[in-house]
């Protein structure tokens, strides 16, 4: 029955499309012309867009050429707490132009990368966020043999702090790289030394330096006036090395002085006017003796503090991290498997309590969870190398709010950068 | 019940010296291991080594100066530089036996005293020869059995040698003796005593002569300064006490007869000594000592152009 229908339908259908469609041979030529017309058209905005995107090829390569980015990276939700992202990051690229690099901190818009050399030239230098070269400075009147700068971090004003291990301070410099002053002690400060004895206001243009190993002190109160000395400053018993500073401005600074290992916590330093000879007396909390027990440490070389105020300190020499509340709570780290520490150096730590500890002869960064009451492993990133994405000897670590991470690859002579 | 007691203590007094002395060779992390000791991790790996021995590196002077280096991340003697790397104030005595950033005794690899280092030892690990290697080639680079690095001449995991010198050297016996430094180590001062010139013989033979009147010796075609001999031969000032000029020499503590060794004019790290003139062996410079090809080459020496001599013998 279905059948005989379909067939009628046909048999209607054939004559009424041969009556009603009459279509003379000019039209016909000339429908067949705008098709072509149309045709060509589409054919060149085919072209147009293939050309057009052949250019943004070269483009993007000829740009690659210059400035060798991958394109940019694309941001995952990092920051924020409550995610249950737990993946490693990936690699990005790589910052060369430098000398067995040992320390990175950035600026606090993120937009500068300062970095620490422990080889040539000994010098901090600054790159910005793609990687180019900016600026390089070191402590005025010093030759590479007298500096040796390591840990660094900057507050909220964009201040840099480093540690320098040759010159047992800590050197303080003003976003652009300015010598601004040095902290020779738990209570002494160049500059406040320096007031004293000129008794009177430390004048704007003054310029002083410090070197502890020639034990020369000189200063000059106008930029092109006479260079005067000061008697040895007796600078204190202690030997900066890590240092971190968190979103309060509080600075967390580890002391490796011979059988006085410890860490070391000051207030809001940056309400200091560094280089301007105020009193200098912050009396940091100390906490930490040197050892192997537990709550001791063996050249201590960071210090981070979680959301909760926990402190975790990496225990280098006792390949562990000492964490510390009001007193010593626990340690981590000894052991075998990804998530053991063999010589843990740089730390750092996310907006979501993930734990970042740089194990240098791991040649690898190791991640946790510490946001519960122990520490979870989560994953490792990194392997012995100098190809892209692997380390040799890795020491220190700085995480941006992009989820960028910066790593100093110290036999590599680069920094690298990785991201989520 | 008495005697008892009696072995009891003795016992116990003989584990205590022998765990102190195990503890005054080495300490830190070269030695004093036990049987559920983990710091193994900290340099090797089982199965998954990327260096021979085990190592986590290729490199040892790499890995060695993780800690050592001028970051001083992980020690205070740091080798590049040169320093001891703790402080004391000038005014407070800390526990440290050497003040800050006193000089090491061994030299440095990049700096000595803050200037760049003029020779140095090649710890490279690509280097397999000496200069004198072999009994009759003084002055000759000669090939040795092994290449240089740190752990040619330390022992990392600790020894019975002085500063952890290690007991056998290009497969020669060494026996480097440590004078008592008290509790402290003492990195600025010589706490060596006989046999210190046995690890420098292990690769350069032909220098150690030890015999009386070498000096004057036709001895396979050439003339050699003797050493493990007494400081006052000849009448020689004392270059440890009286010196000159404020420059004095180290040598071994062997008790009243203290003895000039290769340490006493060498710094086996290296030395930034500048040489000029015609201590400046190169092919730059106006004096040509046998196979010296270096220009301001200072053969590791310890003072500038040839301070080492006058100090002694004060011509």
């Amino acid at each position: 029955m279905s059948q005989n229908n379909e067939d009628n339908m046909e048999e209607k259908e054939d004559p009424i499309l041969e009556d009603s469609i009459v279509i003379s041979e000019e039209a016909e030529e000339a429908l067949a012309e705008i098709q072509e017309e149309g045709n060509r058209k589409k054919r060149m905005w085919l072209l147009l867009l293939l050309l057009l995107l052949l250019l943004c090829s070269c483009g993007l390569f000829v740009r690659y050429l210059v400035q060798p980015e991958p394109l940019p990276d694309i941001i995952l939700p990092f920051t924020g707490p409550g995610s249950e992202l737990s993946y490693p990051p990936h690699y990005l690229f790589s910052i060369y132009g430098l000398s067995q690099p040992v320390g990175v901190t950035l600026s606090p818009d993120e937009q500068l990368i300062y970095v620490s050399e422990s080889g040539d030239e000994r010098l901090i230098k600054v790159f910005d966020r793609s990687g180019n070269p900016v600026n390089s400075f070191a402590p005025p009147d010093t030759t590479q043999g007298y500096r040796s700068p390591v840990y660094m971090d900057t507050d909220d004003q964009g201040q840099l702090y480093v540690t320098d291990r040759l010159q047992h301070s800590i050197v303080i410099y003003s976003r652009e790289g300015k010598y601004l002053d040095s902290i020779l002690g738990t209570d002494l400060l160049l500059s406040e030394f320096i007031a004293k004895h000129i008794q009177g206001n430390m004048p704007e243009e003054i310029t002083f330096s410090y070197n502890i190993i020639t034990r020369e002190l000189k200063y000059k109160l106008q930029e092109d006036g006479e260079e005067f000395s000061l008697p040895d400053p007796d600078p204190a018993v202690w030997a900066p090395l890590g240092l971190w500073i968190n979103k309060n401005n509080d600075v967390f600074i580890t002391d490796v002085f011979e059988g006085q290992h410890r860490v070391l916590t000051f207030k809001n330093l940056n309400k200091v006017k560094f280089g301007r000879g105020e009193d200098f007396d912050p009396k940091p909390r100390s906490f930490g003796a040197s050892g192997q027990n537990a709550g001791e440490f063996l050249y201590p070389n960071k210090v981070v503090v979680d959301s909760q105020g926990r402190y975790y300190v990496s225990d280098g020499n006792n390949g562990r991290i000492s964490v510390w509340g009001d007193e010593f709570l626990y340690q981590f780290g000894r052991g075998t498997g990804d998530g053991a520490l063999s010589l843990p150096r740089g730390l750092m730590i996310d907006d979501r309590d993930r734990l970042y500890v740089v194990d240098a002869v791991d040649h690898a960064v190791k991640v946790y969870d510490v946001s519960g009451d122990e520490p979870i492993f989560l994953f490792k990133f990194g392997n012995l190398g100098i190809d892209d994405g692997l380390f040799n000897f890795p020491n220190d670590i700085a995480i941006d709010s992009t989820g960028r991470l910066y790593i100093t690859d110290r036999e590599n002579q680069r920094i690298q950068v990785w991201s989520y | 019940m008495s005697k008892k007691l009696l072995t009891a203590v003795l016992i116990l007094s003989a584990l205590l010296a022998l765990s102190f002395s195990i503890a005054s060779a080495n300490g830190g992390p070269h030695g004093g291991y036990t049987a559920t000791d983990d710091a193994c991790a900290g340099c090797h790996r089982a199965h998954t080594a990327s260096g021979p021995k085990l190592l986590v590196e290729t490199s040892t002077y790499a890995l060695c100066i993780s800690c050592h280096g001028t970051a001083g991340t992980g020690a205070d003697t740091n080798v590049d530089d040169g320093f001891f790397l703790s402080t004391r104030s000038a005014s407070t005595d800390g526990t440290a036996n050497t003040t800050d950033n006193a000089p090491l005794l061994g030299g440095g690899f990049v700096n000595y005293g803050g200037v760049a280092v003029t020779s140095t030892h090649d710890v490279s690990g690509t280097v397999g020869s000496a200069w004198a290697g072999l009994a009759g080639n003084r002055g000759v680079l000669t090939a040795i059995d092994a290449n240089l690095d740190c752990a040619s001449c330390h022992d990392p995991h600790g020894s019975t040698n002085y500063r952890i010198l290690n007991t056998t050297v290009n497969t020669a016996a060494v026996t480097v003796a440590l004078v008592d430094e008290g509790a402290a180590k003492d990195y600025d001062t010589e706490q060596w005593s006989t046999g210190t010139s046995s690890l420098c013989a292990a690769c350069h033979n032909a220098y150690h002569k030890t015999a009386a009147g070498q000096g004057s010796t036709l001895d396979a075609g050439t003339y050699t300064h003797r050493v493990d001999m007494p400081f006052n031969y000849g009448g020689n000032a004392n270059p440890e006490t009286v010196g000159l000029g404020g420059f004095t020499l180290p040598l071994a503590e062997t008790g009243t007869n203290n003895t000039v060794v290769c340490m006493t004019c060498h710094l086996p790290h290296g030395s930034s000594s500048a040489m000029t003139g015609f201590a400046d062996g190169g092919p730059t410079g106006a004096g040509i000592p046998p196979g010296n090809t270096i220009a301001a080459d200072s053969a590791l020496l310890r003072l500038d152009n040839r301070g080492v001599c006058e100090v002694c013998h004060q011509k």
